[in-house]
C-alpha cells in the first residue's frame, strides 16, 4: 500500500473520518427507508399496485443487486463504526456519575440521541429477520404466486397479509419502528453536522426536520401492518 | 445582609488515583447569595481544618472564570446550573436553603484523578502541542498591519480562542469527547490568514492526538455547547471535520 | 531626608543619547554560538506572558529549556486575566503618537520612579510585539477594513491600545503558551506543571539552579541550570483580598531574596480603582472590571451623604462626577492611582454608596443612550456579563458600583539594565521585576512589559552572560548546595506540618492582608507603618507556633502549599512597611499622608526620594541593608503630575 493510501485508511479510522463514513452511509440509508416506506404504501392502493411495485424493483436485475449489496455494505458499515464509536464511549468515560443531566439548551443530548446504540442494535437484529421473512422467506415455489397480464410473479401482498395479521408482527414491527423513528430524530440532524453541512442558523431549522423526518416515516412504515391487522376483523 | 442558606453537600473523596472512593455528606450553613460556589467549598475547607479532617481538594486559581483551572460536576452538571458560567463565578443565588447538591469531578480516562475533585487534564496540553500553535520564531513577523483579516473572521476566530481549557465539554460529554476543545482551537486557526498556512497538517495531528489520548467519539449531543463557559458552538466541531476531509483528499 | 544607603547600585545602562542605547547595546553583547546554545540549560520558573515568551523564544534559539509553572497546565498563568489591552506605540489611527510619547507617558505614569532608559527600550520594542502577538493568531479587535483597531486607555490622550474584547491578556497568553507549545513538541522545552520553586541555588555566586516540589507527590527536586529566570508575577496577595489568582505567591521571589538578590521597591502597590466591592468576610478575591471601562462609564458619588434615593432616581444636579470636575482634561481617564484615591477620598467622606458605603458609582447611561445598548455589549459584553453574574445586577440598567483593591505591584527583585538581578545569573522578567513602572503602572502596560521582557529582552542580556561567565561545568545536582538548599526546604515543610495549633492558614493570611491593606494600602502615614511592622513581626512569630496544616506532604496539599506562602508573604509584608515608611514622599501608589499638596495631591520629593531603594536580607532577626540606585533623569524633566 502506498503512504498516501494509508494515510486515506488512517484518515477514515480517525474520529473525524469515522463521523464522516457514520453520516454518509447514514444519509444513504435515510434515502433507503424513505424510498422502501413509499413502496410499502403501495399496499393502501390495494389491487396489484404493492406487488406491481416489488416486481418492477425485482426486474432491474443486475441493478438491484448491485443496489442490494451497496446497501448491505452501507448498513454492515454504519453498524461496524455505531458500535465501535459506542465501545470508544464506554472506555473513555472510565467511571460512573453518581448524578448527572443535562445542562439542557443548547444540548440537543435527548432519549433519541443516548439510545443511538440500542435503536441501532434493534434495528440491526430487526433487518435480519425482516430479510429472513421477505427478501428470503416462502416465494413462488411455495405458491406465493400472483399473476399480472398473464405474467407468473412472487405473491408479496399475500406473504405480507398472512404476516400482519399476526399480533406479533402487526404489534411487534410498529415497535421496531418507533425506535428507527428516534434513530432518525438524532440520526438525520447527527450526519448533517458529521458531514459538515449545518450551521447554527441551518440547524435550528435541520433540526426540527429531523423529528418532523422521524414521525413521518415512523407513521409510513405504521400505517400498513396496523390497517393489515384491525382490517381482517372488519 | 443576605439572608443566610444552609447547604447540603455531597462531595466526591478520594485519597489518590488508586485508592477508593465514595461521596461524603456535608453540611455548611451560613452560606449567602454573594458567595461563590467556591466560596462555599473554601469556608467547608476551613471547617473540616478546624474540626481536624482533611478539607476537600480542587483546582482552582483565578476566580474570574478565565484561567480554566476550576470545575467539577455540581448537581450532575459541569460548572452547574449557571449558563456560560464558570464554577468559580457560579454564585449561591443559583441555589435555594436546604438544597441538597452532588459534586463530582470530571469523569474521563483522559482526565485521571488525582485526589478528591482534582483531576489530570494535561491530555489537553499534548493537543495544542500536536499541533494547536503557527509555528513562527519570535522576531520574524511581518508588520501587523501587513495582512488584513477581515472582521467577521477575525471575530469568530475570537469567538473559538476564548477557549478556557477547563475540560467541562468532556466531562459533560455522553462520550467524553474532546472535540469541543480540539476544534476549537483548529477552527481559531485556521480562520486566520496567518494560521491557514499549516492548517492541513495541524488538523490531522491535532485530531491524530485527540484519539491517542483516549478521548471518545463525538456523536453530536452537543452537551458540550451546553456546558462551555465561553458558550463555544458546536460549529467548529463542523468546521474541523471540513478542515479534516479537506486536508485529507486535497 | 533619606537614610544614607549602604551602596550605590550600577545599573549597566550603556552610555549615549537614550534613543540608541539598545540598539547600541544588541551591537556590541556577546552572542552564543548556536551550536553553543544547544550546551546551555535554562531554567525558566513561570508560564506567564514574561516565563511563556521567554522559555518559548529562548528553545526556538536553541536553548535548552526547563519550564515550572504552579498550576497544572502552563496555559492558566495568571496573565491571562488581564482584560483590557496592551500598548504600543504603532500609531496606527494617526493620532500623533510615537515611541517617544508612549515612554514619556509611561514614565510620567510610574510618577518618574522607573529608570528611563528601560522605559525607553519597551516603548522601542512595544511595536514588535504587537507584530509576534499577530503572527501567532492572536485574534485582535479589527476594523471593517481588516486591519486593526485601537482604544483609549488610563493616563494617554491617544489610542494605542490593541485589545482582544475584555480578554487581551489570555489571547496574549495562549499566544505564548501555543509558541511554548510548539516549543514543547521539538524538544527544546521539558515542561514542568504542578511545580512550586522552594528555593533558589547559588554555587561560587551564580545561580545554578531551584528546589522544586512537585505539588502532587511532595517529592522535591534539584534542578541544575547555567541561568535562571525568575517570571513568578506579583505579590499582590500579601494583601490577602486582591485581584490576583489563588495561587500568585511571592515564595519564588522571597527565596531568591534570601539568598543575596535584593527586593527593590517594595512598597509599590498598585490599588486599582475599578474593581467589584468586597462583599462579605468569606470573600477569597477581588474582581477587576476592566480600566477600558472608564472610556464609556462615568464615575460619581451622590452630593449630599445622606442621599439614599436609588441611583436612577437622583438627578443630575446631586450627582458629582468628581473625577471630571477635579481633572477635567483627563476626566475619568486619569491614571490608576489617582483614580483610586479620589474614590477613597470620597468614600471617606461619606458620599459612598451601596451597603457598606465602601463604592462609587460607574455609570453607563450616558454611553447607552449616545451609542446605544447594541455598541456598550459589543465593548464590553463579556466584561457586563461577569459583573452581573457576581452581583446579581444588570450594569445596562443601573450603575456598577465600584472599589479600589490591591491589583499588581510595581516593586520588585531589583535587576539592570540586562534584567539581571544582584546574583549573577539570575534574571527576573515581568512582575517579578521592578523595572519598568515606577510608583504607578498606566493600563495596559503590564502585557507590554512581560512580553517585551520574555520575546525582545532577554534572548539579547542571557546571552550576554552565558558567553561571558565562566561557569564551573563540574556541578551536578549533587552539589552541597543543592544538598543543603533541599534539606532546608523540607525542614520547613517539615515545621509548618508538625505546629498543629489551632488557627489556620487562611485566618493568618486574612490578618496579615488587613494590617497592610488599613496601613501600607491606599494612603499611608508613619505612625501606621510603625504599628504594621510591629504587628506583623508578632503575627509572624504566632504563626509558626499556632499555626494548623491539615494532612502530609507527600500528597496534593492545597494547605501546605499556602503556609508556605503566607509565612513569605508575612516576612514581605514588614519589608513593605519598612520600604514605605523609609520613604517620605508621596508618588504614585504610595501616599503618605504626610506628604500632600494643599488640594490632597501627591508631593514628590525629587530632591531626596529620587531613587531606587532595594533591600538586602540581612538574617530573619536582623535589619535588611537599604542599597539605593539614583534615578537620573538626562531626557525627561521630573514634574508635578498633573492630570488636571
Amino acid at each position: 500500500m502506498s503512504s498516501r493510501t494509508k494515510h486515506f485508511f488512517q484518515a477514515l479510522a480517525s474520529p473525524v473520518g469515522r463521523k464522516v463514513l457514520t453520516g454518509l452511509t447514514g444519509l444513504g440509508l435515510v434515502l433507503f427507508v424513505i424510498v422502501h416506506m413509499l413502496g410499502n404504501l403501495t399496499y393502501l392502493q390495494g389491487g396489484d399496485a404493492y406487488n406491481l411495485y416489488a416486481h418492477k424493483l425485482a426486474s432491474y436485475g443486475v441493478l438491484l443487486y448491485i443496489l442490494e449489496v451497496g446497501l448491505a455494505a452501507f448498513f454492515a458499515l454504519h453498524a461496524c463504526i455505531g458500535i465501535s464509536i459506542y465501545l470508544r464511549k464506554r472506555r473513555a468515560r472510565g467511571g460512573h456519575y453518581a448524578r448527572y443531566k443535562t445542562a439542557g439548551k443548547p444540548s440537543l443530548q435527548t432519549f433519541a440521541s443516548r439510545t443511538m446504540i440500542v435503536s441501532g442494535i434493534v434495528l440491526l437484529v430487526f433487518l435480519v429477520l425482516h430479510l429472513i421473512h421477505f427478501k428470503f422467506g416462502p416465494g413462488m415455489a411455495e405458491g406465493y404466486v400472483a399473476t399480472i397480464e398473464g405474467e407468473q410473479i412472487r405473491d408479496l401482498r399475500r406473504l405480507m397479509t398472512e404476516q400482519f395479521r399476526s399480533p406479533l408482527y402487526a404489534f411487534g414491527y410498529p415497535a421496531v419502528i418507533i425506535l428507527l423513528g428516534f434513530h432518525l430524530r438524532h440520526g438525520f440532524w447527527s450526519a448533517l453536522q458529521s458531514l459538515s453541512l449545518t450551521s447554527p442558523r441551518l440547524s435550528s431549522i435541520l433540526y426540527p426536520a429531523g423529528a418532523l423526518l422521524g414521525i413521518v416515516v415512523g407513521a409510513g412504515f405504521i400505517i400498513v401492518p396496523l390497517w393489515i391487522y384491525f382490517s381482517q376483523f372488519s | 445582609m443576605a439572608e443566610q442558606m444552609t447547604i447540603h453537600l455531597r462531595i466526591w473523596r478520594q485519597a489518590g488515583p488508586d485508592a477508593p472512593g465514595r461521596l461524603v455528606d456535608y453540611t455548611v450553613a451560613g452560606a449567602n447569595e454573594h458567595m461563590s460556589f467556591l466560596e462555599l467549598l473554601d469556608v467547608l475547607n476551613e471547617q473540616l481544618v478546624h474540626r481536624g479532617e482533611e478539607p476537600v481538594a480542587f483546582d482552582s486559581d483565578c476566580r474570574e472564570g478565565i484561567c480554566g483551572s476550576c470545575g467539577v460536576l455540581v448537581g450532575g452538571i459541569a460548572h452547574g446550573p449557571q449558563r456560560r458560567t464558570a464554577v468559580c463565578q457560579l454564585h449561591m443565588r443559583s441555589f435555594k436553603d436546604g438544597d441538597r447538591i452532588v459534586v463530582e469531578p470530571f469523569r474521563a480516562r483522559a482526565f485521571p484523578l488525582v485526589k478528591d475533585l482534582v483531576v489530570d487534564r494535561s491530555a489537553f496540553d499534548r493537543i495544542i502541542s500536536a499541533g494547536g500553535f503557527i509555528s513562527t520564531t519570535t522576531g520574524g513577523a511581518p508588520d501587523a498591519n501587513a495582512l488584513p483579516v477581515s472582521k467577521d473572521a477575525a471575530d469568530e476566530a475570537m469567538d473559538y480562542a476564548t477557549c478556557i481549557g477547563c475540560g467541562a465539554c468532556v466531562a459533560a460529554c455522553p462520550n467524553a469527547s474532546a472535540s469541543l476543545f480540539t476544534a476549537a482551537k483548529i477552527s481559531h486557526l485556521a480562520l486566520l490568514p496567518q494560521g491557514s498556512v499549516e492548517a492541513s497538517r495541524r488538523v490531522v495531528a491535532m485530531v491524530r492526538q485527540m484519539s491517542e489520548e483516549g478521548f471518545g467519539d463525538c456523536s453530536n449531543h452537543t452537551e458540550c455547547e451546553a456546558v462551555c463557559p465561553k458558550g463555544i458552538s458546536i460549529a467548529c466541531i463542523a468546521r474541523m471535520r471540513r478542515e479534516y476531509v479537506k486536508a485529507v483528499l486535497c | 531626608m533619606a537614610t544614607p544607603a549602604q551602596s550605590t547600585l550600577h545599573a549597566k545602562v550603556p552610555a549615549g543619547r537614550l534613543q540608541d542605547k539598545w540598539d547600541a547595546y544588541r551591537d556590541t553583547v556577546g552572542l552564543v554560538s548556536p551550536a553553543n546554545k544547544r550546551k546551555h540549560s535554562i531554567l525558566v520558573i513561570g508560564t506567564g506572558l514574561a516565563g511563556g515568551s521567554a522559555a518559548a523564544t529562548l528553545a526556538g534559539l536553541g536553548y535548552q529549556v526547563t519550564c515550572f509553572c504552579i498550576q497544572d497546565s502552563a496555559r492558566r498563568a495568571h496573565s491571562i486575566a488581564a482584560q483590557g489591552g496592551i500598548n504600543a506605540a504603532k500609531n496606527y489611527p494617526n493620532d500623533g503618537d510615537t515611541i517617544w510619547r508612549l515612554f514619556y507617558d509611561t514614565i510620567k505614569g510610574g510618577d518618574y520612579r522607573s529608570r528611563e532608559a528601560n522605559v525607553y527600550r519597551l516603548a522601542q520594542v512595544s511595536g514588535n510585539i504587537i507584530d509576534q502577538a499577530v503572527a501567532q493568531g492572536v485574534p485582535f479587535a479589527r476594523e471593517y477594513g481588516g486591519l486593526l483597531a485601537n482604544r483609549s486607555f488610563g493616563g494617554a490622550q491617544v489610542s494605542r491600545t490593541f485589545y482582544a474584547r475584555g480578554q487581551t491578556g489570555q489571547q496574549l497568553l495562549l499566544g505564548a503558551y501555543q509558541a511554548l507549545s510548539h516549543q514543547i513538541a521539538t524538544g527544546n522545552v521539558s515542561m514542568l506543571p504542578r511545580r512550586e520553586m522552594l528555593d533558589l541555588v547559588v554555587v561560587n555566586g551564580h545561580a545554578r539552579g531551584v528546589i522544586t516540589r512537585n505539588l502532587v507527590t511532595g517529592a522535591l527536586e534539584r534542578h541544575l541550570g547555567d541561568a535562571v529566570l525568575l517570571c513568578t508575577g506579583g505579590y499582590g496577595n500579601a494583601y490577602y483580598l486582591s485581584t490576583n489568582a489563588q495561587n500568585s505567591n511571592v515564595t519564588a521571589a522571597w527565596r531568591c531574596y534570601k539568598r543575596g538578590a535584593y527586593f527593590a521597591n517594595p512598597c509599590f502597590t498598585q490599588i486599582h480603582p475599578t474593581c467589584i466591592p468586597v462583599s462579605g468576610g468569606y470573600q477569597s478575591k477581588l474582581t477587576l472590571m476592566s480600566e477600558s471601562l472608564r472610556n464609556d462609564g462615568r464615575v460619581w458619588v451622590p452630593r449630599d451623604p445622606e442621599d439614599r434615593r436609588a441611583p436612577a432616581q437622583i438627578p443630575e444636579p446631586d450627582r458629582d462626577y468628581y473625577l471630571e470636575r477635579r481633572y477635567p482634561s483627563f476626566g475619568n481617564l486619569v491614571p490608576r492611582d489617582v483614580a483610586s484615591r479620589a474614590a477613597k477620598k470620597e468614600c471617606d467622606a461619606g458620599r459612598g454608596v451601596g451597603t457598606t458605603r465602601l463604592a462609587v458609582y460607574l455609570d453607563f447611561a450616558d454611553a447607552v443612550g449616545r451609542l446605544g445598548e447594541q455598541t456598550v455589549r459589543e465593548r464590553y459584553g463579556n466584561l457586563f456579563e461577569m459583573y452581573q453574574r457576581i452581583t446579581g445586577e444588570n450594569p445596562y440598567k443601573e450603575p456598577m458600583r465600584i472599589y479600589p483593591a490591591v491589583h499588581y505591584t510595581m516593586g520588585g527583585l531589583w535587576v539592570d539594565y540586562e534584567l539581571q538581578s544582584s546574583l549573577r545569573g539570575l534574571f527576573v522578567l515581568g512582575e517579578a521585576n521592578f523595572s519598568d513602572h515606577g510608583a504607578n503602572r498606566l493600563g495596559a502596560s503590564a502585557l507590554m512589559q512581560g512580553l517585551a521582557d520574555g520575546y525582545f529582552v532577554i534572548p539579547y542580556t542571557l546571552g550576554a552572560y552565558l558567553s561571558g561567565a565562566r561557569l564551573d561545568s563540574s556541578i551536578t545536582t549533587d552539589h552541597d548546595a543543592f544538598v543543603s538548599a533541599e534539606r532546608e526546604a523540607r525542614e520547613r515543610l517539615h515545621t509548618l506540618l508538625s505546629a498543629q495549633g489551632d488557627k489556620t492558614v487562611t485566618q493568618y493570611h486574612r490578618e496579615l492582608g488587613q494590617l497592610l491593606w488599613n496601613h501600607v494600602g491606599m494612603s499611608r502615614n508613619r505612625e501606621g507603618l510603625e504599628a504594621a511592622a510591629a504587628q506583623i513581626r508578632a503575627l509572624r512569630q504566632e504563626f509558626w507556633e499556632r499555626v494548623r496544616v491539615p494532612g502530609d506532604n507527600d500528597t496534593y496539599n492545597k494547605n501546605l502549599e499556602f503556609a508556605g506562602r503566607v509565612a513569605d508573604f508575612m516576612e514581605l509584608g514588614e519589608l513593605m512597611a519598612r520600604d514605605a515608611l523609609e520613604r517620605e514622599e508621596s508618588c504614585g501608589g504610595h501616599f503618605r499622608e504626610e506628604h500632600q499638596t494643599a488640594e490632597g495631591e501627591a508631593l514628590r520629593n525629587d530632591q531626596d526620594y529620587a531613587h531606587v531603594t532595594a533591600w538586602q536580607y540581612a538574617g530573619s532577626e536582623t535589619a535588611p541593608v537599604q542599597h539605593q540606585e539614583p534615578l537620573v533623569f538626562e531626557t525627561v524633566q521630573p514634574t508635578s503630575r498633573s492630570y488636571k
